[in-house]
């Protein structure tokens, strides 16, 4: 293993996205992420890479998009309001099948918001995080340890795929400090540019073309092809975590901050002898379908969507897959009021009870 | 075995840094903690409020409704947050700001004059690292020397005179504390 | 011996642009002045949207397309990634003096070591020839069909003389294309640009003023005397900024 330290989600983020081997980054300040760039500010120099704070959350991800063209390995990262100024760039990643990585620390919305966490931006992540009817993977860490190993990997995804991916997680977690075990410095060379890219550093010496605009014929193939990749994800990709959900009667589906707080209530309400448990989508796209879908639905009696944002959002998700097998209820808080541990353990006993909601 | 511990004041307090120092305490000790700032959109002398969880075993949920033990460092803090700390919880005050709180009888209540003991010891600035004392003197959380090895980290870089007199902080309150020993 | 020859960046094709529009004539000075540089395989053209997108079809050196208003940005992820490079833009003046303007100046304020080549024909060809933020007044277009009002729809804007008043950029300049010596110059202009770039000295801006004959309605001998009697009066030809020959 690499080294502890005791830091912030955003500074986990960042130094593990330098370890991922990461030499760009260009955002525009936003709270509550500004400890990413920052913290890259200071470090990507230090290893020979490039910081630019953008005039604008549109130039930012065009400066990604610039250097992922590269073969840099390239992040931005920002908060809702600046998530959709970037929608352009990263529908134009997808189209150019650039690989980069974007974070989203979310904030209450819509509009300006609040500055204070909130999980508002599920449905622009997994449906639309641009024009054009793309898909990047999401994933959604619950920690400042599993923030640093998805950012160690994302990458390795974004490559094999030559498509962005974006890690989601609400400005609780971007706060929070927890020890975090660092994954080692990988060592990037030049000429490990990939074959693709623009660099010449690799030793091409063809002309080398990325363009997000095609002819008619082209562009269906390559609308085809993401779609095959999209099914691919979910064979080969999904990430879940199950907890307690072999016996359990009533199933909380639950990502993030708010998959702790459920976790919490679930180890409380089975104390009491209640049989529930706990589904958390790692990648809420691929969205773990099969865990909600083959669940036996003689035992399960409900399922409960919990969610730091009103009304909730991954609910269509759900019942996607429930199928009207079971009554799915939800319970969130928003705009910036965060889900604390009783008032989530006093919604759960409330609706396995009898009461709904 | 699960604390729980809420900071609270006013920017300028120490407020975050004091729950930093004890979550990496705890850390430093092989314990888990989380650390959860909360703050307002002012730069300067807005609400500011921490969450610090410590326990043996990983940290589940870094937001509990209430606290096992609460700091006010301020008037208006203690209005906001006063009962926000479990019956049978700790509830620390800092009696230089808050000179008559109505008591409650399901808590152990300590009042100290932070502010006056740290102006005495040299700087209004060293008020959380009082606090700190108390907290440990009170209830054991961290041991005192590892928590005197936190802040020799977290001040190495300045005069050698602050360390001093931050350890004297951590002393005086860790005394005060002691005459309030709780088990936790 | 070859005394006239298509340069080798510029593809055996069709360019794609109408007859007698000068984006042919302005593609082909960027392609020489980087040949002459022997910069051919090291030079990466970003390529912006509007008619100046039609570069996809015919430049054959490496070349990334983008978003439109966006070349200054994606060009600053290149050249801090790989400073090697002589990296430059080619923008038309929709993509660089309306949608893309913040990123235009901010580019030329960071004093980013690339060059912007500004192609300003005064409207938008592609789409069908709307306003531009640069269209005369009283210039006719899709959208000011009696002609453009400044009233209600401004001035036109003056690029060079905007980056210009900036600190960082080190060589500002304009050139019209509709005469040999315009094109003489032009040639002179964008040599010395890109060679300040390849000398690491900063940020450098060419706008070349161009015509668009199938939008302005009008024969492309037309156009050029319409550029000597409406456009150069006021988009003026000249050296805006030159830091070397200041020092």
């Amino acid at each position: 293993m690499g080294e502890k330290r005791f830091m912030k989600g955003n500074e986990a983020i960042a130094e593990a996205a330098v370890r991922a081997g990461c030499r760009f980054f260009a955002g525009y300040p936003i709270t509550p992420q500004n400890e990413i760039p920052e913290y890259l500010s200071r470090r990507l120099p230090e290893v020979g890479g490039a910081y630019v704070q953008g005039e604008s959350e549109v130039a930012s991800v065009n400066m990604v998009y610039g250097a992922a063209a590269m073969g840099t390995r390239s992040m931005t990262s920002s908060s809702g309001p600046g998530i959709s100024l970037k929608a352009e760039g990263i529908s134009y990643l997808a189209a150019a099948m650039l690989p980069a990585v974007i974070v989203n620390i979310s904030r209450g919305g819509p509009g300006l918001g609040s500055i204070q966490p909130a999980q508002s931006d599920y449905l622009q992540a997994t449906k639309a995080l641009g024009h054009g009817g793309f898909h990047a993977m999401v994933f959604a860490p619950n920690s400042a340890q599993e923030a640093a190993d998805i950012m160690y990997a994302a990458w390795d995804y974004a490559e094999r795929d030559r498509n962005p991916v974006l890690v989601l997680m609400d400005g609780c977690l971007g706060n929070i400090m927890e020890a975090v075990d660092l994954p080692p410095m990988r060592e990037i060379k030049p000429e490990d540019a990939p074959e693709w890219s623009l660099s010449r550093r690799n030793g091409r010496d063809y002309q080398g073309n990325i363009t997000p605009i095609y002819t008619e014929p082209i562009l269906e193939g390559i609308n085809a092809m993401a779609g095959e990749m999209y099914k691919a994800w979910e064979e080969d990709d999904v990430k879940v975590e199950e907890f307690m959900v072999e016996d359990a009667e009533y199933i909380i589906v639950a990502y993030g901050i708010a998959s702790r707080v459920s976790k919490e209530a679930v180890l409380n309400l089975r104390e009491k002898g209640f049989k529930v448990g706990l589904i958390r989508p790692i990648t809420l796209y691929p969205f773990p379908k099969k865990s909600i879908r083959n669940l036996d639905y003689d035992r399960v009696k409900g399922i409960i969507d919990i969610e730091m944002t009103i009304p909730a959002q991954m609910r269509e998700d759900i019942e996607l897959q429930v199928m009207g097998r079971c009554p799915v209820y939800e319970y969130g808080r928003s705009g910036g009021c965060l889900l604390d541990d009783d008032g989530v353990y006093d919604a759960i006993y409330e609706i396995i009870t009898g009461g709904d909601r | 075995m699960k604390q729980s511990f809420v900071f609270s004041g006013s920017g300028g307090q120490g407020i975050m840094s004091a729950g930093i120092t004890l979550a990496h305490t705890a850390i430093d000790m092989g314990k888990h903690a989380t650390y959860l700032p909360e703050y307002g959109p002012e730069q300067r002398g807005g609400s500011a409020k921490c969450t610090v969880v410590i326990n043996d075993a990983p940290i589940v949920s870094p937001l509990p409704t209430r606290c096992d033990n609460l700091i006010v460092m301020n008037e208006q803090a203690y209005r906001k947050f006063g009962e926000d700390v479990k019956p049978g919880g700790v509830l620390l005050i800092n009696s230089s700001r808050i000179p008559a709180p109505e008591t409650r009888d399901d808590v152990t209540v300590i009042a100290a004059p932070v502010d006056d003991i740290a102006l005495e010891l040299g700087s209004p600035r060293i008020a959380n690292t009082v606090l700190l004392g108390i907290l440990i003197g009170a209830t054991e959380i961290v041991a005192k020397e590892t928590l005197a090895l936190s802040l020799e980290d977290k001040f190495k870089e300045k005069k050698p005179e602050i360390l001093e007199m931050n350890i004297k902080a951590l002393d005086r309150g860790i005394a005060i504390g002691a005459q309030h020993k709780l088990k936790v | 011996m070859a005394v006239y020859k298509r340069p080798e960046l510029i593809a055996d094709a069709p360019s794609g642009y109408c007859p007698g529009c000068l984006h042919s004539l302005a593609t082909k000075l960027v392609a020489e002045a980087i040949e002459e540089l022997g910069q051919a395989d090291n030079a990466l053209n970003v390529i912006s949207v509007g008619c100046s997108a039609l570069n996809i079809l015919y430049w054959s050196g490496d070349f990334l397309s983008v978003a439109h208003g966006r070349a200054p940005a994606a060009a600053t992820g290149i050249k801090r990634t790989n400073p090697e490079r002589l990296v430059f833009a080619y923008q038309g003046d929709g993509d660089l003096a309306a949608i893309g303007l913040a990123e235009i100046m901010s580019a030329a304020n960071r004093g980013e070591n690339f060059t912007v080549v500004f192609a300003n024909n005064q409207t938008y060809g592609m789409t069908g020839g709307q306003m531009a933020p640069t269209t005369l007044i009283g210039q006719k277009t899709t959208t000011t069909v009696y002609g453009r009002d400044p009233q209600t729809t401004g001035y036109p804007m003056k690029m060079c003389e905007l980056i210009s008043t900036l600190e960082a950029p080190v060589y500002v300049a304009r050139f019209a294309l509709n005469s040999p010596k315009g094109v003489n110059d032009a040639r002179k202009g964008l040599k010395k640009a890109f060679r300040l770039q390849m000398e690491g000295k900063g940020f450098t801006f060419i706008e070349l003023l161009t015509n668009c004959p199938t939008n302005w309605k009008m024969t492309p001998l037309q156009t050029l005397e319409y550029m000597n009697t409406n456009t150069i009066p006021y988009f003026k030809p000249g050296v805006y900024k030159d830091k070397e020959a200041q020092a």
